[in-house]
């Protein structure tokens, strides 16, 4: 039975091929950028995720702090819920760290010595929006010489800054990347809802005879509804695989360069489960777009009659 | 009237406006079970009227129909699919679906009445044999003449078995031995059975089959 109504639908389709393509085309443009934007939010909220839990906060010691009153401090530290991971680093350590990010000019190297680095505190805030006002209170604290951050982007004088520019960046890319695909995703639906309704206007003798043979209103509509959904899961299709076969083929490159900021999956089981779940909320999406498309065109026409 | 056969379709004081138009007017007659019955009269008298207050197309503005022991105005417009399943139709005008061949024309039918695939194929010979369109049966609307659509419309009509043959002007568009053949076709499928209700204005057609006729000008049954 369903195969009457698939036939009928390809039928249609190979009858106006033009108004198919225009469909198969807005619906691949819209998925296209649909995929495109949730891998921006994905990478994104990764990029937030990144820099709230790497140490971004590092308290230099002054040179005279004792043990003890070091172990009282990071303690207290430790006992804080808006700080987490705290480390202690030795001047030994802060000299090796050094050594190493200068390893391609091993002179730097062999010319300081480890008091000339401060031992140190590193923490990371389990918020980022809570760093300002640690960093504030960890510069009161008797044993600490000056407080940095590690985190900059564009020259930010303090983390507060950072931490701006990074939700601003987040939001333009969550409010722009929504707003420009539900555009496309309205011009989508419209189509869906013009391509339908010259599909039901053209099918009125086909629909006169159904009716008077005797078929039921599911009948007739089956073959319409299936049309619709073939432009929605053709179109998903296609927009994601575009996009997936391009950010598979700038992916390294776009690894290489945010370096350690996980960007994008570094494994490929969980690249391909996030185009997963992607492809599926599509189809779903493409679903809803084309049954609303269908059901609004034929109450139109309904209501025309 | 073979007045032992119960009444198929039964007319009782039926009424029919199309706003001031009077189109039928406190007709009552019954067409019996394996009865073949004319509906004639002159353009406008209101025979496709009758038909397609059998088929629950229209409802009467008074009186009441039954079809096969159901009122046809009381019908819900879901359960007039259902109702519709058991009559066949022909019409002057083939409404024969033209982008389809002629197999798929008769299978449309028993996909509407949610028939096994499975069972399409001997019901699909079986009726294309009958109305004598065997080695047709891949060919496209556009590649029959008149005489042979009307087959189609026929074939499509009697493959889902129903209770009841409705014919509109079948050989309206057809000359006269087309239509003799057609109307020979008629007389068989009745003789196994089929009742049959055909509105025809034809009186060359009506003389030869002397069949029951129900007569009617301006909205009455004379």
């Amino acid at each position: 039975m369903s195969n009457i109504h698939f036939k009928t639908a390809t039928d249609y389709i190979r009858r106006a091929p033009f108004q198919a393509l225009s469909a198969v085309f807005i619906l691949s443009l819209t998925f296209f950028v649909a995929t495109l934007v949730s891998i921006l939010v994905y990478s994104s909220s990764k990029v937030i995720n990144y820099f709230e839990t790497r140490p971004q906060v590092i308290a230099f010691l002054k040179s005279d702090a004792k043990e003890e009153e070091v172990a009282t401090l990071q303690h207290k530290f430790s006992q804080d819920i808006r700080i987490k991971d705290v480390k202690y680093v030795s001047r030994e350590e802060a000299l090796s760290i050094y050594k190493k990010a200068t390893s391609d000019n091993p002179l730097l190297g062999e010319l300081v010595s480890p008091s000339s680095f401060p031992a140190s505190l590193e923490f990371s805030a389990s918020d980022l929006s809570f760093a300002q006002e640690i960093i504030d209170e960890v510069k009161k604290e008797e044993i600490v010489d000056s407080v940095g951050f590690t985190a900059a982007i564009g020259g930010e004088s303090s983390l507060k800054d950072v931490v701006g520019r990074l939700r601003t960046i987040t939001s333009y890319v969550r409010i722009g990347g929504g707003v420009f695909t539900g555009i496309l995703a309205l011009t989508s639906f419209f189509v869906l809802l013009i391509t339908i309704s010259m599909r039901i206007a053209t099918r009125r003798e086909e629909v006169e005879i159904l009716n008077l043979i005797g078929a039921t209103k599911k009948f007739i509509r089956s073959p319409i509804i299936l049309e619709a959904l073939i432009y929605s899961v053709v179109g998903v299709i296609l927009g994601w695989s575009l996009a997936f076969i391009g950010i598979l083929y700038s992916a390294p490159g776009v690894v290489s360069y945010f370096g350690d900021i996980p960007v994008l999956p570094k494994d490929s089981l969980t690249l391909l489960t996030l185009f997963g779940i992607i492809l599926v909320s599509e189809l779903l999406l493409g679903v809803v777009l084309s049954l609303s498309g269908t059901f609004l065109a034929i109450s139109r026409v309904k209501k025309m009659r | 009237m073979d007045k032992t056969s119960p009444a198929l379709v039964k007319f009782e004081g039926v009424t029919k406006k199309f706003g001031n138009v009077t189109a039928l007017e406190k007709n009552s007659f019954e067409v019996a079970k394996g009865e073949f019955v004319f509906i004639t009269g002159p353009s406008g008298s209101g025979k496709t009227t009758i038909l397609k207050l059998i088929l629950g197309e229209i409802i009467p503005s008074a009186g009441v129909i039954h079809v096969d022991g159901v009122n046809v105005g009381l019908l819900k417009p879901d359960d007039l699919p259902l109702f519709r399943q058991k009559i066949g139709t022909v019409f002057q005008d083939f409404k024969i679906l033209n982008e389809r061949t002629v197999r798929e024309n008769v299978e449309v039918a028993l996909a509407v009445i949610g028939l096994p695939t499975d069972s399409w194929e001997d019901r699909v010979k079986n009726v294309l044999k009958l109305v004598g369109l065997t080695g047709q049966i891949d060919l496209f609307p556009s590649q029959l003449s008149g005489g042979e659509l009307q087959r189609v419309s026929l074939a499509r009509a009697l493959v889902v078995n129903p209770k009841i043959l409705l014919a509109d002007e079948p050989t309206g568009n057809l000359d006269w031995d087309t239509s003799d053949e057609i109307m020979d076709l008629f007389e068989k499928i009745n003789k196994e059975g089929k009742t049959i209700i055909m509105a025809t204005h034809n009186k060359e057609i009506v003389k030869k089959l002397k069949k029951r006729i129900i007569h009617i000008e301006n909205g009455k049954i004379e």
